[in-house]
């Protein structure tokens, strides 16, 4: 895995050759490979929101002008289903031709043969450049080696903060230098619990890209590298899970479980009742739409140590065995995910960060991108790590069993003791399960 | 050469030509059942005994394994101790308060009409959306059950968002459901004879003594339909364990009919689920040949 293959300075200077404009220009001179013949249909299952939708049609307006053979069909399903509603579309034996996969699903998608091998095909495609995107973000659909599907955007999650509430406060915004004490230090600070105010917004992830903002910073992890065993019971993991139970519960400078389902997606941040949050670059367009108050980004505080960690995952797309047309569903991909595509569809609309680099720029132009939204460009340069379970075919069992005791941490009915005993015991028996598969 | 016989109608016998008519109407019923409900299930049965994933193309024969596997699963046991707990809360509490609405929305008194329309409207209310009401009334910071509690100096619980409290909170929620039960039961009301209560008020009957020796007993047959879908029902309630709970806090909402959907669609052990699904068949079956075989003792049918 190499993460910096770009310097940041170097980043940079390629990042501004690529401006706005060149998006919706370099539409034109993709190449056209329209032919003659019969118009063939491509399907797909997407499950972008209603305000979205208008966006991908423009992009996909746009394709079937350069390929008047190609007709595009989507179907869309709820951000809540689609992970329910294409096993059964595959077990119905009626997929589309391309789907979007999530990252958590890639592993045992590829595995139960829901989308199929491109590896040949990304690698082959000197044009499409795949060494371009983050190899974070590829690494997420990299099955055994070889690519089951391609990314669109990826993320890291770092510190948000409401300016207002540290402006009345007369208090510093969080700075580079940040510790996690300095970030609990100003959480008490600015809680107020007769105005309702939290300092932060008590948000506990164990998951993926969110366990790495609060055990990173003390060198733990839920689970080791190949994924292979839950490490969550290290002395450093404990650690981390102290300091933020001892916060939420003992201290009640954040909101616990039941106290955020007071808010929508439970994010009392957003809704200017908490003063720091967690923000990850999907969650910025929310951001925008819903704060009625000024805000900003910071990096994600460092430990005791100095060590600066967070979680980034992110989202792609994949060609089903039901395909019978696996070369037309690659000349769709190879042009939407290529940069002047990831440009057009997330950078310029904000609505996430693109997988390439190239695309974080202009990102950073776009209006839900905060002011200080550098920030999460150096998070992925510099510190984020794509976050456990991904490549595990147990990772569907080994996320519910994280999320389930997050979500008992998080409403007090368990200690950090209790949690982090019942994931090792069933993350392992989960993980050991699969482990001649 | 002899002629064939030619079939005739007539030359049936009535009881015969009664059956034909029968049979030929609920044909088409009948063929929906196999081909739609029964088929499957039985499909469901075989597969249960599979390690169907997703595709058919490598399906093994596994015996019991999904069966034994099930059976180590504490999960698993805990979500058939959830479903009986929010079943029978259902069916007890939601039975006798829609037997308590029928009778008072059978009084003749104004506005009923109104009112059987307003404890009715909560079923004819999509599911998702009832419970996305829900969600709000049982917030424990916003919710109007605290706000109402705190007005008499109650501090309120977590509900749903605590494991003691979610299935009493399901329960509860359950009540404001029987409408359809309330109309049913309200039919079997309106259908006692007025003979019956007048010789029961001949032979000095007060106003409990008539319902316990003249309602319960005309009503008996309708109150066991009532329990035994009520039964069925609960056991098949998803909707609101998808959209409130998702099975927890922990696993305390975790009830079978989602302890099925997450091996199916989250964990993609098709051929689990199918087990899971054949269990709560039996249980059901099990569970309504209790019924009947109770229902002998307290159930009057008039002859």
């Amino acid at each position: 895995m190499n993460k910096q293959q770009l310097s940041r300075r170097a980043f940079l200077k390629l990042a501004a050759a690529s401006s706005s404009g060149i998006a919706l220009a370099g539409m034109g001179p993709l190449r056209n490979i329209a032919a003659a013949q019969d118009t063939v249909e491509l399907t797909f299952g997407r499950h972008w929101e209603a305000a979205f939708r208008p966006r991908q049609a423009e992009y996909d307006e746009g394709f079937m002008e350069r390929h008047p053979d190609i007709k595009i069909n989507i179907t869309y399903n709820t951000w809540a289903d689609h992970n329910n509603v294409v096993p059964a579309w595959a077990a119905a034996g009626t997929l589309p031709d391309i789907i979007y996969v999530h990252g958590s699903r890639a592993t045992p998608w590829a595995h139960e043969g829901i989308i199929i091998d491109i590896h040949d095909i990304v690698v082959a495609d000197e044009e499409f450049n795949v060494e371009g995107m983050w190899e974070e973000s590829v690494r997420l659909y990299r099955v055994n080696g070889r690519i089951h599907a391609l990314p669109y955007d990826h993320g890291p999650i770092i510190l948000g903060y409401n300016k207002d509430m540290f402006d009345a406060a007369g208090m510093d915004y969080p700075g580079e230098d940040w510790t996690m004490e300095d970030f609990a230090e100003a959480a008490r600070a600015l809680t107020n619990p007769d105005a309702g105010v939290w300092g932060w917004d008590g948000r506990l992830d164990l998951g993926n890209g969110g366990s790495g903002f609060f055990l990173g910073a003390w060198g733990g992890a839920t689970m080791n590298d190949d994924e292979s065993a839950m490490i969550i019971d290290t002395p450093e993991a404990k650690e981390a899970l102290d300091f933020w139970y001892n916060l939420t519960h003992n201290e009640n400078v954040g909101a616990s479980g039941a106290e955020m389902e007071a808010f929508p997606n439970q994010q009392p941040f957003r809704f200017g009742v908490a003063a720091m949050g967690h923000i990850a670059t999907w969650s910025t367009p929310s951001m925008r739409a819903q704060a009625n108050f000024e805000w900003d980004v910071a990096p994600t505080p460092m430990g005791a140590d100095g060590t600066r960690k967070t979680g980034a995952f992110g989202s792609g797309y994949g060609i089903t065995p039901t395909s019978d047309k696996p070369d037309v569903a690659w000349r769709y991909l190879r042009e939407y995910l290529s940069v002047d595509g990831m440009i057009f569809m997330w950078s310029l609309s904000g609505r996430g960060s693109p997988a390439r680099p190239e695309g974080l720029e202009a990102w950073l132009t776009s209006d839900p991108a905060p002011p200080s939204g550098h920030y999460f460009l150096e998070a992925m340069f510099d510190y984020a790590v794509t976050g456990p379970p991904f490549q595990s075919l147990a990772a569907a069992q080994v996320s519910q069993i994280l999320s389930r005791e997050a979500n008992l941490l998080r409403l007090g009915e368990a200690s950090v003791e209790e949690a982090i005993a019942t994931i090792t015991e069933e993350g392992n028996a989960a993980l050991d399960a699969v482990a001649d598969m | 050469m002899e002629s064939v016989p030619r079939f005739s109608l007539r030359s049936l016998s009535q009881r015969s030509r009664e059956e034909l008519v029968f049979y030929i109407f609920i044909l088409p019923w009948l063929i929906g059942l196999v081909l739609f409900t029964a088929g499957p299930t039985l499909g469901m049965l075989g597969l249960s005994f599979t390690d169907w994933r997703i595709s058919f193309d490598d399906l093994n024969f596994i015996g019991l394994d999904n069966y034994a596997k099930l059976a180590a699963d504490p999960i698993f046991w805990t979500s058939i101790g959830n479903t009986f707990y929010i079943v029978a809360g259902r069916v007890v509490f939601g039975t006798a308060f829609a037997l308590l609405l029928a009778v008072l929305l059978n009084q003749k008194v104004p506005g009923i009409p109104f009112f059987r329309a307003v404890y009715y409207l909560p079923s004819v209310t999509a599911g998702v959306a009832v419970a996305l009401v829900w969600i709000w009334i049982f917030n424990p910071r916003l919710g109007i059950l605290n706000y109402g509690l705190k007005l008499i100096g109650i501090q309120g619980p977590q509900w749903i968002y605590s494991s003691q409290w979610v299935k009493p909170s399901l329960i509860l929620m359950g009540l404001f459901q029987v409408g359809p039960n309330m109309i049913i039961l309200l039919a079997g009301l309106q259908g006692i004879p007025k003979e019956l209560y007048e010789a029961a008020e001949i032979d000095g009957a007060g106003n409990w003594g008539k319902f316990r020796n003249v309602t319960l007993p005309m009503l008996s047959p309708v109150l066991f339909f009532v329990i035994i879908i009520s039964v069925v029902g609960s056991f098949q309630n998803f909707t609101e364990i998808r959209v409130m709970t998702e099975g927890g806090p922990g696993e305390s909402s975790n009830v079978l009919i989602w302890y099925l959907w997450e091996n199916a669609f989250i964990f993609l052990q098709l051929g689990v689920a199918a087990a899971v699904a054949w269990i709560m068949f039996v249980i059901l079956m099990a569970l309504t040949g209790l019924q009947f075989r109770l229902g002998r003792r307290w159930v009057f049918y008039e002859v």
